[in-house]
C-alpha cells in the first residue's frame, strides 16, 4: 500500500521515500539526502515557487514541476537529475543572469552565494541574451547600486533574482512591514517602504537569508573573504534566549556573527543585538592593562602588582573585620566559570555569602525557598509555547526582553492557531496578534491577577468550593469589581481571561521582567502562583517566570547569590573545604551596608552597577563611602572611574565557556580570538587572587570543568507550588506632583551596558530618549526630539522625546543602556512604581 | 488629507465587501485614482489609514499596476500597447508619430497639459492591434488618419471645457 492514511511512498531518483501527506516534494528528497537547488525556498518560509530552479521531472506530468510547491502523491515517480531537469534549471539560469551584474569579484557574498554555487553546478558557460543588462543606478556617479535601506543594510538591486525570501520572512516570520517588492518585471525591486528604514530588531536576518548579493549589511562589507575566516561555534552573549551564534574571525578579528540554527531555541532567526553584538569585542576602547589608583590618577600595572594589591587589601580586612565586610557584585552574562569561581572564591577564601548577580534589579528576596524564587524554578521549554492553545504573556515587553521567544510565541498564535492574551501595563508588539491586549495599571499586577482568581472561582464550581474561601482569606482585593477598579481593567475583560484559561487545553504563562526586576516581584509570583494552581495550569502547560542575561540561570544555580537552595548548600559542603554559616547580604544590602560603612569592600565583577542599579545616587554614595573598590569589565565605566583597582576583563568571544538560558538549557562556545592587551577571563582573575590569597580555586581546566558540570547538573526544578499563598495588594498611589508612572527598560536594540559600544547598534540608536504618548506629548507642546525634563524625587535628566503609539497615556518610558546619560537617578530602590513630573526645558 | 470625504466613505464602503482588509487595496486605489488622476506615497499612507494595511503593502500593488499613473497627466492619458501583436502591426511607428504630432517624447505631458503619452503591456485587444487607451476607451485598428481624428477631437473637447473626466 503506497496510500497508507496519513503516509504517502513514492520514488524519488529510483528510491522509495514514505513521507507524510503533505510533504513537498522538495523536503521528501532532502530527507533521504537528495539535494535539489534552490533560492527562493526557505525551510521556514511558506513556498511560493518564485525562482522556479528547483525542477523536478515527474512522470505523468505534462511540465516540469517545481518541487518546492508539488506535495507528493501515492507512487508518483520523481526524477531530480534527468537531462530533462538538468536543462530545465539551466534556461532558469539563463534567465536569472540576464540583468544580473556577475560582479563577483568585488561582491562580499562570493564564496557563499547560491547564485554562483548554482552556475558552477550547472557549468553555463555562455548567454544567449547579448544586449546590455538592465541597470538599477539610485546613484549615477556610481557603478554600484548601493542603496541604504536601513542602518545597517545596503541593497545592490542589480544582484537581486526577487526570490522574495527577504520580504517573505520579513511579513510571516517577523511581522514586519518596513520592506516590499516594488514595481514589476525587469523594474521589480526590493526597497523599503514608502516613508520607512528597515530597522526592525530582526532586520539583519534579511541580509543573512539573501542567497546572492544583493542586501549585505555595513557590519560585513568589503572587510573580509569569507573563506579565509574559521567559523567558531558561539552562543548569545546578551538575552538568555540562548541563541546559537557562528562567529566569523580571521587573525584575531571577528567580522561577523550568523545564526547557527537551533531549532530548539532560535530556528534560524537571531536579533540584531546578537547578531552585531560580537562588536565589542573589536571596539578600541577596551581595557587592556590593569589599573591601580595611585592618588587621584589610575596608574597601569602588571597582573602581579594589581593581584597583589587586592590581595593585601582583602587580607587585611578579612583580618581585622571578617569577610564578611567584602562584598561581590556579579554580571549575569558572564562564563559558568567565571560565575562559579566568583562563588567558590568569596565563599571559600574569604568566607561570606554577601554576592549577588541581580546588580540591575530593585529590593530583592532574602531568603530561599520563596514562592519567586519557586517559580523560577518551574521547567519550562520554547518549543512547548507551541504545544500550547492558550498563551498568557504577563508584565513582560517580550520582543524587547527576549526577541527570539517571541518569534515563538508569534509562530504558535500565526501559523498555528494559538491564542494569545497580553498582560501589560503598556503597549507591546505582541499585543499586536493577541486575542486581548490587557492594559493595567502600572503597580496593580497582583490586584488584576487576584481579580482574575475570583473570576475562576465564579466561573466554575469545581474551583470555588476548593478554594474560593481559602482564597478570600488570604487575598486582597478579593473581587473581581475591586480589582477591576485598582487595575483599571474591565470586568469583562478579566472575567474572558478567566474563561479562555479554563477552556485551555495547554497553557504556557510567560512572565518577564516587568515582574521580576519589580520591588514587589514576591508579591506578584504568590498571585500568579494562585491563579496557576486553581486553574490546574502546573498539570496542564508550564510557566516560565524568564530570567534576563544570557546566564542569568546559570548564576543562579552556580551559587552567585546570598541564599541558596539547601540541597546545592550540600553540595558545596561536600565539594569545597569550607562554606561559610552566616548568611550573606542580596545586592541591595551590600550596597546599603557599604553606605552604612558595615562593608568595606565591594568587587564588582563585569558590571556597572553605577548605571544600571536603580537608584544611581544610592549607589554613588555607598561606592564613595567603601574603603576599597575593584572593578573588573571589559570597558571603562563610571563604575570604573571609582575603582581603586580596575581589572581588564576578557569577552566571551575570548574564551571557551558556557551560558545557561531560560530553559535551563546549558550551551557551550569556543573561544574565537585571544583577549586584547592583558585581558584575562574572570575564571582565571579569580583563581590568580585566589591563589595569592591563600590557595587556587581549581588545579586545572578539568577540576573546574566538572565542579560546575556537578553543580549546573543537579535537578534544579522546583515542584509546583500546592498551596494557596498570600497575595495582598498594597496601593502605593502617585502624589499631586510626581504622577507619571516611569518605566526604565533596554531601548529595543541595545541590552545592558555593553552594547552601546558597538558601531552597528548604535547606528540604530545612540543615545536615551524619553518615549510618552501623542496625548502627554501634546500636553507639553512637545514634538519628536523635544528635549523635555525629567524629575522624580530624586533626580532628573533631560530628554528628546519620542511619540509613541503604545505608550498608556500616564506612563513614560526610558532606556537605561548610554552611559552619558544615567537614568537610574531617577529610581528609587524602595518604591514599587517611581512617578516623575516633565516638563519642557526652556521653561526654567 | 488629499482623500476626499466622498472617496473615504466609497472605500470604507467597499472594505466591507471583502472578508480581508488587503482585499480592499485594489478597490481603495481605484478610488482614488478616480478622484485625483494619479497616486503617489500620500496617498498611500492615507489609504493605509483607511483601511488599516501596511503603507507598504499598498505602495507594493499600487507600483505593479502600471496602469495607475504615479505622477500628475495631462487631462488624456494615452496609453499604447506595444506587445507583440501590436508591434507586429506598427506599434513603434504609431508612438513615433505621435511624438512628433504632441510635440513629446514618451512618457511626457504636453505643454498645455492636455495629453500625456506612454506605452503599456498588453491590454488584451491583440486581435484589434494596433491599438491604445484614452481613458476608459479603446482605440483599435489604429492608423495615422485615424490618430488624427482621434486627438483632434480630444483636443476641441478640452478646449470647449467639456473633457470627459478621465
Amino acid at each position: 500500500m503506497s496510500d497508507n492514511g496519513n503516509k504517502i511512498t513514492l520514488t524519488i531518483d529510483g528510491r522509495q521515500v514514505t513521507v507524510d501527506r503533505g510533504t513537498t516534494v522538495l523536503e521528501a528528497a532532502r530527507s533521504i539526502g537528495i539535494d535539489i537547488p534552490t533560492f527562493c525556498w526557505h525551510p521556514k518560509l511558506k513556498s511560493v515557487g518564485a525562482c522556479r530552479m528547483c525542477y523536478v521531472e515527474i512522470e505523468k506530468f505534462r511540465t516540469l514541476a517545481v518541487s518546492c510547491a508539488t506535495e507528493c502523491l501515492p507512487d508518483m515517480v520523481v526524477h531530480t537529475r534527468s537531462e530533462k531537469v538538468l536543462q530545465g534549471r539551466k534556461a532558469v539560469l539563463e534567465f536569472i543572469l540576464l540583468n544580473h551584474p556577475l560582479d563577483c569579484p568585488t561582491c562580499d557574498k562570493g564564496g557563499e552565494c547560491d547564485l554562483q554555487d548554482h552556475t558552477f553546478a550547472h557549468g553555463i558557460d555562455d548567454s544567449r541574451f547579448d544586449f546590455p543588462k538592465y541597470r538599477f543606478k539610485r546613484d549615477p556617479k556610481s557603478t554600484f547600486d548601493d542603496y541604504r535601506i536601513g542602518p545597517e543594510i545596503i541593497r545592490n538591486q542589480n544582484r537581486c533574482i526577487l526570490c522574495y525570501k527577504c520580504v517573505r520572512a520579513n511579513k510571516e516570520i517577523f511581522g514586519e512591514h518596513d520592506l516590499g517588492v516594488f514595481q514589476r518585471g525587469n523594474l521589480a525591486e526590493i526597497d523599503a517602504a514608502p516613508g520607512e528604514k528597515v530597522d526592525s530588531l530582526y532586520s539583519g536576518n534579511l541580509v543573512e537569508i539573501c542567497p546572492v548579493g544583493a542586501l549585505t549589511n555595513t557590519d560585513f562589507r568589503y572587510k573580509v573573504r569569507v573563506w579565509k575566516t574559521k567559523q567558531v561555534k558561539s552562543i548569545c552573549q546578551y538575552c538568555a534566549d540562548g541563541c546559537n551564534l557562528t562567529l566569523w574571525a580571521r587573525r584575531n578579528r571577528i567580522f561577523r556573527a550568523t545564526s547557527r540554527r537551533n531549532d530548539d531555541i532560535d530556528e534560524g532567526w537571531i536579533c540584531d543585538r546578537g547578531r552585531y553584538g560580537y562588536q565589542v569585542a573589536n571596539a578600541e576602547d577596551r581595557l587592556t592593562t590593569p589599573l591601580v589608583k595611585k592618588g587621584e590618577h589610575h596608574v597601569e600595572v602588571t597582573w602581579d602588582e594589581a593581584i597583589k594589591t587586592i590581595a593585601a587589601r582583602f587580607r587585611e580586612i578579612k583580618d581585622k573585620k571578617g569577610g564578611v565586610c567584602i562584598g561581590g557584585l556579579a554580571y549575569p552574562g558572564l562564563d559558568s566559570a567565571s560565575l562559579y569561581t566568583v562563588s567558590k572564591f568569596f565563599r571559600t577564601i574569604l568566607n561570606t555569602n554577601s554576592i549577588d548577580f541581580r546588580y540591575d534589579y530593585k529590593m530583592l528576596p532574602e531568603k530561599a525557598g520563596d514562592v519567586y524564587s519557586e517559580m523560577t524554578a518551574q521547567p519550562f521549554s520554547i518549543t512547548g509555547i507551541e504545544k500550547s492553545d492558550l498563551i498568557l504573556v504577563l508584565a513582560s515587553h517580550l520582543i524587547n526582553e527576549h526577541p527570539i521567544t517571541h518569534l515563538r510565541v508569534r509562530k504558535a498564535v500565526t501559523k498555528l492557531g494559538s491564542k494569545l492574551y497580553t498582560v501589560n501595563p503598556f503597549a507591546t508588539k505582541s499585543g499586536d496578534i493577541s486575542t486581548d491586549e490587557i492594559i493595567y495599571r502600572l503597580g496593580t499586577l497582583e490586584a488584576l491577577i487576584n481579580g482574575v482568581c475570583m473570576a475562576l472561582t465564579e466561573q466554575s464550581n469545581e474551583i470555588k468550593t476548593k478554594y474560593a474561601d481559602k482564597l478570600k482569606s488570604l487575598i486582597a482585593p478579593s473581587s473581581v469589581e475591586a480589582a477591576s477598579k485598582i487595575s483599571g481593567v474591565e470586568k469583562e475583560r478579566i472575567h474572558n481571561l478567566a474563561r479562555a484559561i479554563l477552556d485551555a487545553k495547554n497553557v504556557t504563562v510567560i512572565v518577564g521582567e516587568i515582574l521580576t526586576g519589580s520591588a514587589t516581584r514576591e508579591n506578584m509570583a504568590s498571585a500568579i502562583s494562585n491563579m496557576l494552581l486553581i486553574s490546574g495550569i502546573p498539570a496542564k502547560g508550564q510557566v516560565g517566570f524568564l530570567s534576563k542575561y544570557a546566564n542569568s540561570m546559570g548564576a543562579q544555580r552556580l551559587g552567585v547569590m546570598p541564599h541558596l537552595p539547601d540541597a546545592t548548600v550540600e553540595r558545596l559542603k561536600e565539594l569545597w573545604d569550607n562554606y561559610p554559616e552566616q548568611p550573606g547580604l542580596a545586592a541591595d544590602r551590600i550596597l546599603l551596608a557599604g553606605r552604612k560603612e558595615e562593608i568595606d569592600s565591594i568587587f564588582v565583577m563585569g558590571c556597572d552597577p553605577l548605571l544600571l542599579y536603580p537608584d544611581g545616587e544610592f549607589v554613588r554614595e555607598s561606592l564613595e563611602t567603601l574603603d576599597f573598590l575593584v572593578v573588573a569589565d571589559m570597558f571603562e565605566s563610571k563604575t570604573t572611574a571609582m575603582a581603586d583597582v580596575v581589572l581588564p576583563l576578557a569577552g566571551p568571544a575570548e574564551m571557551s565557556g558556557s551560558f545557561v538560558n531560560i530553559e535551563g538549557r546549558i550551551q557551550t562556545f569556543d573561544k574565537a580570538i585571544n583577549p586584547p592587551g592583558q585581558a584575562l577571563p574572570g575564571y582565571e582573575i579569580m583563581n590568580r587572587l585566589a591563589a595569592e590569597m591563600k590557595n587556587p580555586l581549581y588545579e586545572s581546566d578539568r577540576q573546574l570543568h566538572d565542579e560546575i558540570t556537578m553543580l549546573l547538573d543537579m535537578n534544579h526544578k522546583a515542584p509546583a507550588i500546592m498551596d494557596v499563598q498570600e497575595a495582598k495588594y498594597i496601593a502605593e498611589e502617585p502624589g499631586d506632583e510626581y504622577n507619571i508612572a516611569l518605566v526604565v527598560t533596554d531601548e529595543l536594540h541595545h541590552f545592558g551596558h555593553l552594547t552601546e559600544k558597538t558601531k552597528s547598534l548604535s547606528a540604530f540608536c545612540a543615545e536615551s530618549f524619553l518615549e510618552i504618548s501623542p496625548a502627554l506629548a501634546e500636553k507639553y507642546h512637545a514634538q519628536n526630539g523635544t528635549l523635555l525634563r525629567v524629575e522624580s524625587e530624586v533626580g532628573k535628566v533631560i530628554l528628546p522625546v519620542r511619540i509613541s503609539e503604545h505608550i498608556d497615556n500616564n506612563v513614560a518610558m526610558i532606556y537605561k543602556n548610554f552611559a552619558a546619560t544615567p537614568v537610574n537617578v531617577l529610581q528609587m530602590r524602595k518604591r514599587r512604581v517611581d512617578y516623575v513630573r516633565l516638563s519642557r526645558v526652556e521653561e526654567k | 488629507m488629499i482623500l476626499s470625504d466622498k472617496s473615504i466613505a466609497e472605500i470604507r464602503e467597499k472594505m466591507v465587501r471583502y472578508p480581508r482588509r488587503k482585499s480592499a487595496i485594489l478597490p481603495a486605489l481605484t478610488v482614488a485614482y478616480n478622484q485625483l488622476g494619479h497616486l503617489d506615497e500620500e496617498i498611500y499612507k492615507e489609504i493605509s489609514q483607511v483601511i488599516d494595511v501596511p503603507t507598504g503593502e499598498i505602495a507594493e500593488a499600487a507600483t505593479f499596476y502600471t496602469m495607475f499613473p504615479k505622477a500628475p497627466t495631462g487631462r488624456y492619458l494615452i496609453q499604447v500597447c506595444h506587445n507583440i501583436s501590436c508591434a507586429l502591426l506598427g506599434a513603434d511607428g504609431l508612438v513615433e508619430y505621435l511624438e512628433s504630432k504632441l510635440g513629446i517624447k514618451k512618457g511626457e505631458t504636453t505643454p498645455d497639459k492636455i495629453f500625456t503619452l506612454i506605452t503599456v503591456e498588453c491590454l488584451g485587444s491583440c486581435a484589434s492591434a494596433p491599438m491604445m487607451q484614452i481613458g476608459d476607451r479603446y482605440y483599435e485598428f489604429l492608423t495615422k488618419e485615424k490618430v488624427d481624428a482621434i486627438l483632434d477631437d480630444l483636443r476641441k473637447k478640452a478646449e470647449d471645457g467639456k473633457a470627459d473626466s478621465v
